[in-house]
């Protein structure tokens, strides 16, 4: 299991660049990045995955981008909406995960949208960088959003992805520190350590129903 | 007033701290109060009396925390949500948590940062001229040129080399 970062933004997003994030990631603790904008590469054995991230666009412009991007090899999100937008973007083919939950509505991501992720293979992200970087209500919020979240996963049993969101090597933690951070959200050692892989889960395709032996 | 004896004092932990971006002053009362206040707006105050956390040294980008024993998890999970002290961007990188500073200092990397050498002391990147102002190994670190401008960009050698 890959201990993946699933979103940082490089330069010109933010203040480092790509081979840096890379450099400190595997000082970390981490074994790959999903770098938004960015092409795959491996800089100093860490894989560098390139990310798209679909946000503030109709659905029938995202059907189109899916379309063209889904053969792209990129790991594909699209930001959280309402209900019926989240359920139509679960269920697009190529679609990788679903980002900015903590940000949706209160009623967005319910027990259908979370039976419709575990079927289809899409994870929902959980971005640290709400909880890092806020404080007061806005990461009191987030932290009940997020514990809901864990709530469905247990029951359905989704991919998640973990990411700091972070567009400088300064908001980088260590995979320890991620870990301690997730302990919040009521997660504990082995279901951090599941999220943390949950790239890597979603980016294999699954097993067909039907296994041809000869 | 006497002194407790050491069997009714309050057991402690030590945390070793990195500051980063290296080369930033650390002023251990400002840095105090950025942790104290991370503490509180996570747990409250009451964690915050249990943990009785305390910046108890600074050498160079290294940091000495101290909290009482048992609520080292917390101390470091409070440290990974600061982000600045005062208006200066920072990252604190737990390396080790020990019951004494003289074991943590084991655990001090004594290699001083590599200087910039002359050739790369100004760097064009893109399109714009950067000064380089800390190197290490592969890393290196530079701010745009001209005294009004201090953001940092964070490179790599290697970044330098393309075109």
């Amino acid at each position: 299991m890959k201990i993946t970062d699933a979103a940082v933004f490089p330069y010109p997003h933010g203040d480092t660049s790509v081979r840096r994030l890379a450099l400190e990631a595997a000082a970390l603790g981490f074994d790959s990045l999903v770098a938004i904008d960015t092409p795959a590469a491996v800089y100093g054995g860490i894989d560098v995955l390139s990310g798209i991230i679909i946000r503030d666009t109709p659905m029938r412009d995202i059907v189109n981008r899916m379309k063209r991007l889904r053969e792209s090899g990129a790991v594909i999100s699209v930001m959280a909406g309402d209900a019926g937008f989240n359920r139509a973007a679960i269920g697009l083919k190529g679609m990788h995960i679903l980002r900015g939950i903590h940000a949706a509505d209160k009623t967005a991501f319910d027990h259908v949208s979370a039976k419709m992720a575990s079927d289809n293979r899409v994870a929902v992200d959980i971005d640290l960088s709400t909880i890092i970087g806020t404080r007061g209500i806005a990461r009191q919020r987030a932290i009940a959003r997020y514990r809901d979240i864990i709530v469905l996963e247990r029951r359905f049993e989704f991919p998640l992805t973990v990411s700091t969101g972070t567009a400088s090597v300064l908001g980088l933690r260590a995979v320890r520190e991620i870990t301690g951070i997730c302990s919040l959200l009521g997660m504990d050692t082995a279901d951090a350590e599941r999220a943390l892989g949950g790239v890597e889960q979603v980016m294999v395709p699954p097993p067909p129903p039907v296994r041809v032996i000869a | 007033m006497t002194p407790r004896p050491p069997t009714l004092r309050d057991k402690r932990r030590y945390l070793l701290v990195r500051v980063e971006p290296a080369g930033t002053p650390v002023d251990q009362k400002e840095l105090y109060y950025t942790i104290a206040d991370a503490i509180t707006s996570l747990f409250g105050d009451a964690a915050a009396a249990v943990m009785i956390q305390a910046v108890v040294a600074a050498e160079g980008e290294y940091v000495f925390i101290r909290c009482r024993r048992g609520s080292e998890r917390e101390l470091a999970i409070a440290l990974s949500t600061v982000t600045a002290c005062r208006d200066t961007r920072i990252a604190l990188r737990i390396i080790a948590a020990s019951g004494t500073m003289e074991s943590l200092r084991e655990r001090i990397r004594p290699a001083a940062p590599a200087p910039v050498p002359a050739e790369e002391a100004e760097i064009t990147f893109g399109t714009t001229t950067f000064t380089a102002v800390h190197g290490s190994g592969q890393k290196i670190d530079v701010i745009e040129k001209g005294f009004k401008n201090a953001h940092r960009l964070y490179l790599t050698r290697e970044d330098l080399e393309l075109p």
